[in-house]
């Protein structure tokens, strides 16, 4: 393989009634990836084209395209891997498109910030806070993997559902919603319920699963909705307990160490004569 | 309304649609003889038990039905608006629907 071609969605809202293709033939290098092919367009053969990326390892999530079909990360896909000499390039369906391969993610930002996605607590703490909120590493670990979510708008583009209904909240808020429900240190599941369990909310979501088959990061939001079911009938029925006030880390002042500083190592100042 | 309790119904009558009309698949077509014949009709039509029985399935089955109409409908994307106006729809087409079955059985108790 020494000649890629890249078939590249163009469409500039402003000049073009509609998407078209356009093809680009490239050279290729060992281990180059699709956002590498894509920065060698821009540089070498057409200056016009636009694409959104930042970190080129898979952190910030901001070059999530349709790549051969599949939502994926440009920076995080290999072109090796795709065992193809040609790659068709697409922006993220399920978003209007701002130009070629730019996606409008403000439908995505809109609902995640409906869902109240920070912890909510009504204590003397959380207004006059004095150190952090200790958490137990089995407690972290029921939500953990939802908390590695980079926003970058796969799961929404590979779920059926969110096709269909734009009103969907989708699996990105809806993982968010339990992440920051099942949390310990939280006591806002009731208001984040009123968004969630409604008729676009979690109960129109088939399971079919293209959002943990998308994730680049390896969060399984098919999972988290289904546990969101099970917390939103658990609270329904008012079966849910009532979760303890999370403790506070002692102050510095208040803690001892664990270990005494053997008295010897101390530098004592000198004895004046 | 809360659309969990709305869901949790779905589940309630889905499994009661199992049960019952295994009952009735049990009871008429795989214990007795012919259940389309005059007299197993009749002697069905006159049993408070298998009226009971019906009219559950016309119950739990309209529910069942109605809801997944809804559900495939709301995926349309619907404004807020509209949903109000498909759960009052859905309601009263169900109702109607429920008045008129439900008199065929007990007419003919």
């Amino acid at each position: 393989m020494e000649k890629l071609t890249f078939k590249v969605q163009r469409y500039d809202p402003d000049k073009d009634k509609k998407p078209y293709i356009q093809n680009f033939t490239i050279p290729f290098k060992h281990g180059m990836t699709v956002l590498d092919g894509l920065i060698y367009i821009k540089e070498n053969l057409d200056n016009t084209l636009s694409f959104r990326s930042s970190c080129r390892m898979g952190i910030c999530g901001s070059c999530g395209m349709l790549i051969n079909k599949l939502p994926m990360l440009a920076c995080h896909t290999p072109i090796e891997e795709l065992k193809k000499d040609t790659i068709e390039v697409r922006p993220l369906p399920n978003f209007p498109i701002i130009k070629d391969l730019i996606p409008d993610l403000t439908p995505l930002f809109e609902k995640h910030k409906s869902i109240k996605p920070y912890l909510i607590q009504d204590t003397e703490e959380v207004e006059k806070p004095t150190a952090e909120f200790l958490q137990a590493q089995g407690q972290l670990e029921e939500f953990v993997q939802f908390a590695y979510c980079v926003k970058c708008g796969l799961c929404m583009a590979a779920c059926p559902t969110v096709a269909t209904d734009k009103h969907f909240l989708g699996p990105q808020p809806l993982a968010q919603a339990y992440r920051y429900s099942a949390d310990r240190r939280d006591a806002g599941a009731k208001e984040r319920f009123k968004q969630t369990d409604t008729p676009h909310g979690l109960w129109l979501c088939h399971l079919a699963g293209a959002c943990s088959e998308a994730c680049p990061k390896g969060v399984d939001p098919a999972l988290a909705i289904q546990l969101l079911k099970r917390a939103t009938l658990a609270d329904s029925f008012r079966l849910t307990k009532k979760k303890p006030q999370p403790s506070v880390a002692p102050s510095p002042e208040q803690k001892k160490p664990k270990i005494a500083v053997p008295e010897f190592t101390i530098k004592k100042p000198a004895a004046k004569s | 309304m809360r659309e969990s309790y709305l869901k949790i119904l779905q589940y309630i009558t889905g499994i009661g649609i199992f049960f019952l009309v295994g009952l009735h698949l049990l009871i008429s077509h795989l214990s007795s003889g012919d259940p389309t014949e005059w007299s197993s009709v009749s002697r069905r039509a006159a049993s408070a038990g298998w009226l009971t029985i019906y009219i559950l399935i016309l119950i739990f089955g309209i529910y069942h039905g109605m809801h997944g109409v809804r559900g495939l409908i709301l995926e349309l994307s619907l404004p807020n608006k509209a949903v109000r106006v498909l759960n009052w729809a859905i309601v009263f087409i169900g109702l109607a629907i429920f008045g008129y079955a439900v008199s065929i059985p007990i007419h003919a108790f």
